[in-house]
C-alpha cells in the first residue's frame, strides 16, 4: 500500500473516531491540529488503525510519534 | 497483555428478579406498557411483560466491574444487539471471550452473549476496556 493511500484510509479512521467529517491529514498534522485528538480518543484511533491495518503497535512505538508522517513511516514498517 | 490473553473465557449466570426490574424501573422512571403490563405485552405478542434491554447492561456493567482478573478497568465503549425478549424470573447465561488485545494503548475487546433457558440467544455485543495504569 502507497503512502498517500494510507494517509486516506488514516483520515478515514480520523473521520469516524471523532466525528469530524471536515479533518483533513497531512503528514505534518500534529494532535494539536485536530480538535477533539485528546488521550482517550487517541486509544479508540490506535485500535482503529491497528484493526484497519492487522498490525499491532508498541507503546514505544506510539510514544515516539511527533507527527502523522511517524505514525505512517510505522505503519509501513510493520 | 498481562491478565488478558486472547480466547480467555468467562461465564456467569444473572436472574432478572422481580426486584432488579423494579428498581430499574424506579430509578430510571421507564415504565413503559410493555416492561409494566402483561395485557398491553401480550397484545404486541409477547408471552408476558419484556424486561428492559439495559437491565443486560447492568450485568455486563458487573461483568467488567466485579469479574475481571483486575479491578483497574475501565469501559472504553460497548456495543449491544437483542435477539430475543427477556422476561421476569428468566436465568440468563452470560459469555464473554477476549477477542483482541491492543498492548501498545492498554486496552481489551470482549464479545459477549447472553442465552436463556432454552439456550437461545437473547442478546450479544461487544466491549473494549481499558486498563489503568
Amino acid at each position: 500500500m502507497q503512502r498517500l493511500d494510507i494517509l486516506k484510509e488514516v483520515n478515514d479512521i480520523f473521520i469516524d473516531v471523532l466525528d469530524d467529517e471536515s479533518i483533513v491529514l497531512s503528514e505534518q498534522t500534529t494532535a494539536a491540529d485536530v480538535d477533539g485528538w485528546d488521550s482517550l480518543t487517541h486509544i479508540q484511533l490506535i485500535v482503529a488503525i491497528e484493526k484497519k491495518f492487522k498490525l499491532r503497535f508498541t507503546s514505544k512505538d506510539i510514544q515516539s510519534w511527533k507527527d502523522v508522517k511517524e505514525m505512517i513511516d510505522c505503519i509501513v514498517t510493520k | 497483555m498481562l491478565h488478558f490473553y486472547k480466547e480467555d473465557n468467562y461465564n456467569l449466570e444473572f436472574c432478572v428478579t422481580h426486584e432488579v426490574h423494579s428498581q430499574f424501573m424506579n430509578i430510571f422512571k421507564d415504565c413503559n406498557p410493555l416492561h409494566s403490563n402483561i395485557a398491553f405485552a401480550r397484545e404486541k405478542g409477547f408471552k408476558s411483560e419484556v424486561m428492559h434491554g439495559n437491565i443486560l447492561n447492568g450485568f455486563v456493567s458487573y461483568f467488567i466491574g466485579e469479574c475481571l482478573p483486575i479491578k483497574n478497568v475501565i469501559i472504553h465503549s460497548q456495543e449491544i444487539v437483542y435477539k430475543n425478549a427477556v422476561y421476569l424470573d428468566d436465568l440468563l447465561s452470560f459469555d464473554a471471550v477476549v477477542t483482541e488485545t491492543f498492548d501498545s494503548v492498554n486496552a481489551v475487546e470482549f464479545k459477549f452473549n447472553f442465552k436463556n433457558a432454552e439456550s437461545k440467544v437473547v442478546a450479544k455485543g461487544k466491549i473494549q476496556i481499558g486498563i489503568l495504569t
